[in-house]
């Protein structure tokens, strides 16, 4: 058990989080969360599109310094499989589903499942995936794009808290967009664009995202600057590694801090046990630590 | 994941291939299973990043051991590693073990699952024949290091080109007389493996893929595989990391 006398508790978009750690979409399965349910506010399952999608072909990860880039490729069963199997995710926890679609009618379609499903306690939009409707380029190509999406989705929630997870370029624009456009909350980064390669074989290993500590000063200077610029809450998202993670995060302005491939290299449970040990050094809750750079 | 602090008992390195042994009171590893191991001394800076996956290579009197490849940075700390590891309990699905006779065939240092598994084959009584490959231009006593490993292996030197596993099945012969093939080495082993298996008799292949998490969570370690509904990624961490060369979308 995590030891509680330091209050770890926090609120997002109006919802009471016994803990501000949350797992990154696509980074804990359900086959792994038993023994997790102290340790995480609430659970992100692995994102989910409209139909099934095989993924990438193999090699899809590759580690770097300080860091992996991987290449999945969205592998998901679809949202029909996704609910019938939704409550191996439920382990007394909200959970917040992650999804991406092509088009905007595709994640508008998604968020109307959900909606009427009821499981989900709130939607993030994965907008990392190309839009087909615009050349391939991510749904983050630019604030526009963002706020169309987000708008139509808003519609499709009433009632519903509605995060939108985005990539770190173009970030305060798009997340100004994504405000305007009615998100609840905003998660601060999802990968960044990367490429390995292997010289021997003279060709691409994995052309993907990096994650891991090498991306985390990045992540660090896009909480900071969106945090000052919008009014919603913001969950950051990248290296975190440790509990002094964890508060970095929060002091630069996140509520809330999601764990990606650092819960693949550390336990999380570990994480949370420093971030208390951070917490009683500082003689803070959790809570009072959000935006508490002097 | 988490990962216990071992004392290291004993390492020795051949060319490009080490041997880790270490001491190991946890659930013994099943032939095939793989454990997680990164070096205790560079573990808080976690550098190199992601832990490695390692077939165990045997097992006895509670000592684990390891054989791996030394391909770069992370192998060859770990292959220097002097006091303690980190290591993950064994994960996995491993071989299946039936009755026999059967056949074990390895290529060089990738047929480290293989020793686990023919001390099963010994403890449980199934008859068993072991065929390594050992590259042509590999120095003499590299097949000597491998034999201590392998005792009553039969060594088959190839060649070093492209289809030198042809030459392995040459030497093994009529597949037919024995009930199971247990493979484990280069892609091109097995995929050989599994071509002359077809339809003459079962295999199972020890598949080495590159993980992250180790836990089915990243889907970093995909494996095409055959299902009701068409061909799928399978993930190498819990659904493997040996597979049914049937079930292979090679």
């Amino acid at each position: 058990m995590v030891a509680r006398a330091t209050s770890l508790g926090v609120e997002l978009c109006g919802l009471p989080l016994q803990t501000p750690l949350l797992p990154a979409a696509g980074t804990l399965a359900a086959e792994v969360l038993c023994g997790m349910e102290d340790v995480y506010g609430a659970i992100v399952p692995k994102t989910v599109t409209l139909e099934p999608r095989a993924g990438n072909p193999p090699p899809r990860i590759a580690e770097t310094a300080a860091g992996m880039v991987n290449s999945i490729g969205l592998q998901n069963p679809g949202i029909d499989r996704f609910l019938a199997d939704l409550d191996e995710y439920d382990v007394g926890l909200p959970i917040f589903a992650s999804l991406a679609g092509e088009t905007v009618v595709q994640f508008v379609r998604l968020c109307e499942r959900l909606f009427a499903d009821g499981r989900a306690t709130a939607v993030e939009l994965n907008l990392s995936c190309p839009n087909v409707e615009h050349g391939g380029l991510t749904f983050c190509s630019g604030p526009a794009v963002v706020g169309e999406v987000v708008a139509a989705c808003r519609a499709a929630l009433p009632g519903k808290p509605l995060l939108v997870k985005l990539t770190n370029e173009g970030v305060v624009g798009n997340a100004l967009a994504a405000e305007d456009a009615g998100a609840d909350g905003l998660t601060l980064i999802n990968t960044v664009p990367a490429l390995t390669v292997d010289a021997a074989g003279r060709q691409v290993l994995v052309r993907g995202g990096l994650s891991g500590p090498a991306i985390k000063p990045i992540a660090l200077r896009a909480v900071y600057e969106v945090a000052r610029m919008v009014g919603v809450p913001v969950i950051g998202c990248g290296g975190v590694t440790s509990g002094t993670d964890v508060a970095e995060f929060m002091l630069a302005g996140a509520a809330a801090v999601q764990v990606g491939s650092g819960g693949f290299v550390r336990e999380p449970r570990e994480i949370l046990e420093e971030f208390v040990t951070c917490l009683r050094n500082a003689g803070l809750a959790a809570a009072e630590l959000t935006g508490g750079l002097r | 994941m988490k990962l216990h602090r071992v004392r290291v008992l004993h390492r020795e390195r051949f060319g490009d291939h080490a041997l880790i042994r270490y001491r190991w009171t946890g659930p013994p590893p099943e032939p095939g299973q793989f454990v997680l191991a990164r070096s205790a001394a560079t573990s808080h800076a976690l550098d190199p990043f992601l832990a490695r996956p390692f077939f165990a290579h045997d097992h006895e009197n509670g000592t684990t051991s390891l054989l791996f490849e030394v391909r770069g940075r992370g192998t060859l700390l770990l292959s220097e590693v002097a006091e303690e590891l980190l290591v993950s309990s064994p994960r996995g699905r491993g071989f299946e073990v039936q009755g026999g006779p059967v056949a074990l065939v390895g290529g060089g240092v990738w047929a480290a699952p293989l020793k686990l598994l023919s001390r099963r084959l010994e403890h449980t009584g199934v008859p068993h024949d072991t065929y390594i490959e050992v590259p042509r231009n590999a120095p003499n006593d590299y097949a000597v290091w491998l034999a201590q490993g392998y005792p009553g292996a039969r060594f088959v030197h190839t060649g070093d080109t492209a289809g030198a596993p042809w030459r392995l099945f040459d030497e093994i012969g009529d597949l037919a007389r024995y009930s199971t093939v247990y493979a484990s080495g280069p892609e091109e082993t097995l995929a050989t493996t599994k071509k002359v298996s077809e339809g003459r008799v079962a295999a199972q292949l020890a598949l080495r893929e590159t993980m992250a998490c180790a836990n089915g969570s990243c889907y970093g370690c995909a494996v095409p595989v055959l299902g009701y509904d068409g061909a799928y990624y399978a993930r190498a961490c819990i659904d493997g990391p040996v597979f049914p060369a049937e079930a292979l979308a090679w």
